[in-house]
């Protein structure tokens, strides 16, 4: 698939991408950390919005900053920055969401010199009357400021088509998630991950491109093949950053047919309206959007979102692959773990860092977990 | 009708043979560097010792971390299923094993038929494994054989705080120097391990009967202070350290 080799270069090396976007096409770069981050606005903004994950590089400067009880992505994150990796950016972004991140924001504010530096403050709870007021004043003042920061203005039709974009390209990476699940042979898992990456990393326009002819091509096998004996699987947790995982799985015996992923479902979960104020649109989609862990909506929806995600697509089980030390997905565990033994689904939790893995350990837990189901 | 196990662990590979579906014969040797050799070495040697020539049919399963570099082997599976089937044939009321091996140790629990239910495996460092043991009994100059005994003398467990083997070997080390007695670091020392252990034995839903398996089951102390620990009494087998081998033998049977 000639759009996959592409995307998989992008992916491979975001920031040499970042740099050329920034030096052929005269974008600026803005450099954001979850998907609570605003994106439509940033590219309403003629900006580049780039996610940041933390180049796997052994950790020496930011340890200067951070204690042991950080994870990974954030140390990662954090290395990049200090080693002079990120200083192509123009500005960036922090979502109020866990601790570590609006740590990162305030370390990053002292000591990274590249670029204006925003914070974007979210409420802690989405499911009250002033939650919602709030988030939208938030993000009128986040167009504001970014309107100051990169000397532009940003019109109520730049949001509109910024959206239509966002819009399109969720319900692209929907399809694609739709026919992963219905023939799981078709693609596999560590390019249903470059696919959604690239997403978080490319110019979205060619991006848009590049995934909907993925998307014919993956129509065209999907007619030809059938389905497999394999075990179907769900991933959970914050991002998955390992793409080996999915080449574990699909070794042993198992095909991940559905996640409930950072840098997977919630990435394109919930569209965007087309009417009425643009702002109050995509705060809507905030509020309505299955949660992060690091935010608060009621006692039940993650488990219930969860649950439903493993029977729509019929899951043999489900894998919690979750960040060491990321404490907001830790708390979530027990209550969703227990929410899945009284549906009857069986699970796996992994802990997992962005540095390489004891690939043989990680292999017998999947391994055994595939041979109990 | 023979089938045979190999578990191949990080210290010590072990391999069982069984004859008409009853243990015949077992084997244990070093791992050493090259794991694939030892596979072929103690199947060679095991078949040896049963008067069997390799040309004979017999299913073979692997298991253990070195189970996928047995080429000869029809299946591969992993350790925490072939202990499942392992304690199972051993004592075929049990319904939870603690395997504590030289490089991980685990929880599994079963459910009323022996099948894996939940397992809860240690994370990638040394803390509550034989490893930790060895480092430890080296540095109190005892053979690891009498280690565990020795332990049992102590009146005064010195406690110790570190759960990575590292930091807990420093710890040792100024104990020593403290002139604390040798019983009683020891004493800490199975302690420490069984703290370690119990936390996995909790997460893994501890039920019993409890079996517990792999080459720390040897150690009287490490026995002793895990039943302490969990306040429970365990079950284990002569054949401890040969369990994952066994399982595997026995699993080998429903090889078509």
């Amino acid at each position: 698939m000639e759009s996959l080799e592409i995307l998989t270069a992008a992916v491979a090396d975001p920031f040499t991408y970042a740099r050329k976007l920034k030096k052929d096409g005269g974008k600026k770069v803005v450099g954001y950390m979850c998907t609570y981050a605003p994106e439509e606005i940033i590219f309403a903004a003629g900006a580049h919005p780039l996610r940041l994950f933390g180049s796997n590089k052994n950790i020496i400067l930011a340890d200067g900053h951070l204690q042991a009880y950080c994870c990974s992505l954030v140390r990662g994150v954090l290395e990049d920055a200090l080693s002079g990796d990120l200083n192509f950016l123009d500005g960036m972004i922090f979502p109020h969401t866990c601790d570590t991140v609006q740590r990162l924001s305030d370390i990053w504010r002292l000591n990274v010199p590249a670029g204006f530096h925003l914070d974007v403050v979210l409420p802690v709870k989405l499911n009250t009357a002033s939650a919602r007021e709030y988030l939208i004043d938030v993000l009128n003042l986040f167009r504001s400021n970014l309107e100051k920061a990169l000397k532009v203005k940003i019109t109520g039709d730049d949001l509109r088509k910024s959206i239509a974009l966002y819009n399109e390209i969720r319900n692209s990476l929907k399809r694609v998630y739709e026919l992963k699940s219905k023939n799981p042979q078709i693609i596999k898992g560590k390019d249903i991950y470059t696919l959604l990456r690239g997403a978080m990393i490319m110019e979205r326009s060619s991006y848009l491109k590049l995934l909907q002819s993925a998307i014919k091509e993956l129509e065209k096998s999907a007619i030809k093949t059938t389905n497999t004996k394999k075990k179907r699987l769900v991933l959970s947790g914050g991002l998955c950053s390992h793409p080996d995982i999915y080449s574990v799985i699909e070794d042993a015996g198992g095909d991940v047919v559905a996640d409930d992923l950072c840098t997977g479902s919630r990435y394109f979960a919930g569209l965007i309206k087309t009417d009425g104020d643009p702002i109050t649109a995509i705060a809507e989609r905030y509020l309505q959007r299955v949660i992060c862990s690091a935010k608060h909506k009621d006692n039940k929806s993650r488990a219930e979102n969860l649950i439903q995600t493993a029977q729509e697509n019929g899951a043999d089980g489900v894998i919690f692959m979750l960040l060491k030390f990321c404490d907001p997905h830790a708390f979530d565990y027990p209550y969703l773990k227990e929410a899945l033994d009284k549906a009857v689904i069986p699970s796996l939790l992994l802990e997992v860092e962005d540095q390489p893995q004891a690939q043989g350990q990680l292999q017998t837990r999947i391994e055994a977990f595939l041979e109990t189901l | 009708m023979y089938t045979a196990g190999i578990d191949i662990g990080s210290i010590t590979t072990k391999a069982a043979l069984f004859k008409y579906g009853k243990l015949a014969a077992t084997k244990l040797i070093f791992t050493g560097y090259n794991s694939e050799a030892a596979g072929k070495k103690i199947f060679t040697e095991i078949l040896q010792e049963a008067g069997l020539k390799e040309s004979e049919h017999i299913k073979v399963v692997s298991t253990g971390y070195g189970r996928g570099s047995v080429s000869f082997a029809d299946k591969a599976i992993t350790e925490i299923t072939c202990h499942a089937a392992g304690a199972r044939y051993l004592n075929n009321t049990i319904r939870f094993i603690i395997d504590i091996g030289g490089q991980d140790s685990k929880a599994i629990l079963l459910d009323e038929n022996g099948k894996v239910k939940n397992f809860v495996m240690n994370d990638k460092c040394a803390a509550g494994t034989g490893r930790f043991l060895e480092v430890m009994a080296r540095a109190l100059e005892i053979d690891l054989d009498k280690f565990g005994a020795l332990s049992l003398k102590s009146q005064k467990p010195a406690p110790i705080s570190s759960l990575c083997t590292v930091f807990a070997e420093s710890e040792v080390i100024s104990l020593i120097s403290k002139g604390v007695a040798r019983e009683d670091i020891a004493a800490g020392i199975h302690e420490s391990i069984a703290t370690r252990v119990s936390a996995l034995a909790a997460r893994a839903g501890l039920t019993v009967p409890v079996m517990i398996t792999g080459g720390v089951a040897k150690n009287i102390g490490a026995v002793k202070a895990l039943e302490k620990a969990l306040n429970i009494n365990t079950i284990i087998s002569e054949h401890a350290q040969l369990t994952g081998a066994i399982g595997a033998a026995v699993l080998a049977q429903n090889l078509k």
